[in-house]
């Protein structure tokens, strides 16, 4: 009983983290149909400007909005300076479909080789601000602790936030509106230009929270060539495919069916079979559901 | 010219191409004997990635599936050459042979599922197996773990003479099945097969109405590319002697597709641009990494840098790769000219 507790809460953190890194995905796709691989690169470096601004002020509590505000501009300019450029000149040609994909994989790497640059290849320790050893209810000490709960408030903090922004604000009915139909919305007025650059901005901080938040919960350091944010980065995808890749809510359901899926397997089945069952829940769900469990449409397109 | 004459010898041109590559082994082999052991090393690199360079350009350019994962083909490859050539003590061709077929048919089973994939879906897929698949080995006892299997192909044959080298011996071996793997390739794209991939990478829809089968089309390129994947594998585990997971990290990968895309990822041709750039890579870096101060930071990231920087290059102002931007410019001339 008290295994299967741990196991569900285990997972609804780690959970809450894909789903973080799920929304990046889903925002960057929503606005550009790009799956932007170098998402993982900027988490990256935004957690590694959360550890130097952990340095400078001596707080996580700073500097964990100031890294999101961080990744956000990051992402905005790459999306001002690099994929605006890059979309137009790959309009036509055999490698239209493929140029952006390969575009970002790029991107990735160039940004992991400036961390390395700076910071060099070694460990970098982040502690997060809170105890992760489990609360004690009488004898028995749960797995589930204080950094966990922070890591869990903070993450529905987050959506909050985007969910108010997406249907109470005039930005996110823009927002929406050019997901929806870029060329319409530019002939109602909209700026969609700025509003994809937005889309990024968003993501970018979205991001920025998933690493800064993983990094203490996982394994407490950074490094360039980190497989955890490569983990990341693949997890996020699963899960913002799970929920249909175009749908936040979709990316937040994925996000939690994934983590509980991989906290069941660690707990029961072992560890050498996580990333397997996690590959095989994604080829299930792309030949079963492709649109994802949220999609309403059809097909996907394209 | 009259149209038949044209005919003829674009047929002529075709018969040629076997002595072509005749003529071009025996250059090659020649050459091997002038430079020094390191350089034929890299020639054994060179000829691996050709291999792996043209299974992604088979896949991609020619069928229009992006794969981010090969590194993790590879490995497979480089393993059931490895295990076959532990457990069951089989002679070299037989492990490359078990490489390829163990991997066409992995990549059949993938390949069935990505058929129904577009283009990021399957980038994701793919990658998601480049990041998982190289640490499954550290799981399983019979893989080696961390420090892997031990690959050796065995000393060279003794009357090819005492002072035949070890890596000479490595660069033989490759050199020849890279030749005969692009051999082979050149005469499938230009088969049905061929013009059936152009046909569906061209227009999914007009070729889906002029009765190609989609789906088997695309499953047959992935079997393909994967064991040419698997091949490469084989080779690469044969010149560093192991296979251990850290040698196909996902940057691995990654260094494969600006491999390709660096030859122009929609031709065949200009595939050993992206190979020798491939291995000159890591020595430009070092020769830079001396001239900026030689500090630690810079030496270890440079490689990785200039890779993915010059994919980022070459996709943003050359994205069909050199040889075709060159090719489009002469006839674009040639056009330019007749109008005149």
């Amino acid at each position: 009983m008290m295994q299967l507790i741990n196991t569900i809460l285990i997972g609804v953190t780690s959970g809450a983290i894909y789903s973080l890194m799920a929304i990046a995905m889903v925002l960057v796709w929503r606005s550009t149909r790009v799956i932007n691989f170098a998402q993982a690169g900027m988490a990256l470096l935004s957690t590694y400007i959360g550890y130097e601004l952990i340095q400078l002020t001596g707080s996580y509590w700073i500097a964990l909005p100031l890294a999101m505000l961080a990744g956000a501009l990051i992402s905005a300019l790459i999306e001002l300076l690099f994929m605006r450029a890059l979309l137009k000149h790959t309009s036509q040609g055999p490698i239209a479909s493929v140029a952006p994909i390969i575009a970002t994989l790029g991107l990735l790497g160039v940004i992991r080789a400036m961390i390395g640059f700076i910071w060099g290849n070694q460990d970098l320790i982040l502690r997060g601000p809170l105890s992760n050893v489990g609360y004690t209810i009488g004898s028995t000490t749960l797995v589930f602790s204080p950094l966990k709960l922070f890591i869990i408030t903070w993450v529905v903090a987050v959506m909050v936030g985007l969910t108010l922004l997406f249907q109470r604000t005039n930005l996110g009915l823009s927002l929406r509106a050019s997901a929806h139909s870029p060329e319409i919305s530019r002939l109602a007025g909209v700026r969609v230009d700025f509003i994809r650059t937005i889309g990024w901005a968003l993501a970018g901080a979205a991001g920025a929270a998933a690493g800064m938040l993983q990094t203490p919960n996982g394994i407490g350091s950074i490094f360039p060539d980190s497989l955890e944010f490569s983990l990341l980065l693949v997890f996020g995808f699963i899960a913002a495919v799970i929920g249909g890749l175009d749908s936040l809510v979709g990316a937040v359901i994925g996000g939690l069916i994934l983590g509980l899926v991989v906290a069941f397997v660690l707990t029961y089945v072992g560890g050498s079979l996580v990333f397997m069952i996690a590959f095989a829940l994604l080829i299930i769900v792309l030949i079963v559901r492709p649109q994802g469990i949220i999609g309403v449409k059809a097909g996907r397109r394209a | 010219m009259h149209k038949a004459q044209k005919k003829q010898k674009k047929q002529k041109k075709q018969s040629n191409h076997i002595v072509l590559f005749i003529f071009f082994a025996f250059a090659i082999f020649l050459l091997s004997n002038r430079v020094d052991e390191f350089r034929v090393y890299q020639g054994a690199s060179v000829a691996m990635f050709v291999v792996a360079i043209a299974s992604i350009i088979l896949l991609t350019g020619y069928s229009g599936q992006v794969s981010l994962g090969h590194g993790a083909l590879l490995a497979i490859g480089g393993y059931s050459a490895a295990l076959t050539r532990n457990y069951l003590d089989a002679p070299v061709w037989i492990c490359f042979a078990v490489a390829i077929l163990v991997t066409a048919a992995f990549g059949a089973a993938l390949g069935t599922a990505a058929a129904r994939l577009s283009g990021p879906y399957l980038a994701g897929t793919t990658l998601a197996l480049a990041v998982g698949l190289p640490s499954i080995a550290n799981q399983f006892s019979v893989l080696g773990g961390e420090q892997g299997l031990v690959f050796y192909v065995g000393f060279p044959p003794m009357r090819l003479g005492e002072d035949f080298t070890q890596y000479k011996w490595f660069f033989w071996i490759a050199a020849s099945t890279a030749l005969i793997s692009m051999w082979w390739l050149q005469n499938i794209l230009r088969s049905r097969y061929g013009r059936t991939w152009r046909a569906v990478r061209a227009n999914e829809v007009a070729a889906e109405l002029a009765g190609i089968k989609i789906g088997r089309s695309k499953v047959l390129a992935f079997t393909l590319s994967a064991g040419l994947a698997g091949l490469a594998g084989a080779l690469l585990a044969m010149t560093i002697s192991h296979v251990f997971p850290s040698a196909f990290p996902l940057t691995l990968s990654f260094l494969l597709l600006t491999g390709a895309v660096l030859s122009g990822i929609t031709t065949l041709g200009g595939v050993i641009i992206g190979a020798v750039a491939l291995v000159a890579i890591p020595q430009i870096a070092d020769a830079i990494a001396i001239g900026l101060g030689n500090s630690e930071n810079v030496v270890a990231n440079l490689p990785g840098f200039l890779v993915s920087a010059l994919l980022i290059l070459t996709v943003l102002f050359v994205p069909n790769g050199p040889v075709e931007q060159m090719r489009a410019k002469r006839d674009h001339k040639i056009a330019h000219s007749r109008k005149l």
